[in-house]
């Protein structure tokens, strides 16, 4: 994700473990696509950690100093490449129910419409 | 019956190879011309195999006590679903990801918008506002828009975060002096745009019950949507400022220099 051409992921903490089941799609995906998804993310910090006895975690660090943290467990090597690609998409706002889909600061260029507005004809 | 018939041959097929008596012998007064010709070609042991092979093409479908009418009827299904599984899996086919360039840029085309590309650091694409307004229609919906503003929209698909759009349904342009109309697009008009974003809505509970009959369904849905940030709109005259300018720190020192000799 990016703010006006500024990513927002900073930072993402890939924490697996070596013994646990739970990983093996995490482990697979450490093997096959994490370097390719560091390849294509130049400007992000990937960070793998290795967490024995726990389930598989991705961290995802954002400018906001917000952590969104997703649980990977018993999940394939696409759906772990999918959660990752997400978290690299999106910025760090909390996830609330949009008020409206257009956002703007001037919502009005030529002057507000009223019920008293004479149009010259 | 033919079942039957099959099921005898095969039981005498089998205790041919335990007695180890040439089958052919066993089998003569039943064989068709066809098993025929097949024995006489090959070696005892080919035989047996061609032997089976035969009768698995002789034998009926496991479907037993079938008549005419009830196979044409399986036959109709079984020509239906093919059809159908064809459809699906040419349908499926477009819809994977295996599209070329130029059937992606259609598909953006007929959404109403096309990529330009990723965004360089060089671009000095985020301008201040301007008082311009256009309304543009991606998909099936429509926005009034200026430049900085965000919108949200379905997920588009074959852009990345980070990447430069022109959105070129435009369907009104309009300034502080003037307001052009398209009937119903604007030919030349074009609206840039930015990605910022891929992402998930909020989830949204589907509830659904009825009273009294004992059903209640749960499910949850997160929309997939895209933010784009509208950088600039071309095809109107946009004013110059024309408004005097506050004075300056410069000038403002001067005028007192000026007043103090």
């Amino acid at each position: 994700m990016s703010l006006r051409g500024v990513w927002q992921l900073k930072k993402l903490v890939v924490s697996f473990c070596d013994w646990g089941g739970s990983s093996r799609g995490i482990r697979a995906f450490m093997e096959s696509e994490l370097p390719a998804f560091i390849e294509k993310n130049p400007q992000l910090e990937v960070v793998t950690e290795l967490n024995r006895g726990y389930h598989p975690l991705l961290k995802g660090f954002y400018k906001n100093k917000n952590e969104r943290v997703v649980c990977v467990k018993n999940m394939t090597q696409e759906d772990v490449l999918q959660c990752a690609s997400r978290l690299r998409n999106s910025q760090g706002r909390k996830v609330l129910k949009l008020k409206t889909r257009h956002v703007t600061k001037h919502p009005s260029v030529q002057g507000t419409w009223s019920t008293d507005l004479k149009i010259a004809n | 019956m033919a079942n039957r018939r099959c099921f005898q041959t095969l039981t005498r097929c089998l205790q041919s190879i335990r007695t180890l008596t040439p089958i052919s012998e066993s089998l003569a007064p039943y064989t068709a011309p066809a098993l025929n010709q097949t024995l006489a070609a090959t070696s005892p042991n080919y035989i047996f195999a061609n032997k089976f092979n035969a009768y698995q093409r002789a034998a009926v479908p496991a479907r037993s006590f079938c008549s005419r009418h009830t196979d044409s009827d399986d036959d109709e299904e079984d020509d239906y679903d093919s059809g159908e599984e064809e459809e699906d899996y040419s349908e499926n086919e477009e819809n994977s990801s295996n599209l070329s360039a130029e059937e992606k840029e259609k598909e953006a085309n007929e959404i109403g918008y096309t990529v330009l590309g990723p965004l360089q650091i060089s671009d000095r694409v985020f301008k201040l506002y301007e008082p311009v307004f256009a309304v543009v229609q991606i998909g099936s919906h429509q926005f009034k828009v200026s430049n900085g503003d965000t919108i949200y929209t379905e997920r588009l698909k074959h852009c990345d975060v980070n990447d430069k759009l022109v959105l070129n349904k435009v369907l009104m342009l309009g300034s502080l002096t003037q307001t052009i109309i398209g009937r119903p697009i604007l030919p030349e008009a074009a609206v840039h745009a930015v990605v910022e974003e891929h992402a998930l809505d909020a989830k949204v509970i589907i509830f659904k019950k009825k009273r009294r009959k004992n059903y209640r369904r749960t499910k949850g849905h997160r929309q997939e949507l895209t933010k784009l940030r509208i950088t600039d709109i071309q095809g109107i005259e946009k004013q110059e400022n024309t408004m005097p300018l506050p004075p300056t720190k410069k000038e403002k020192a001067e005028k007192k220099v000026a007043m103090e000799a």
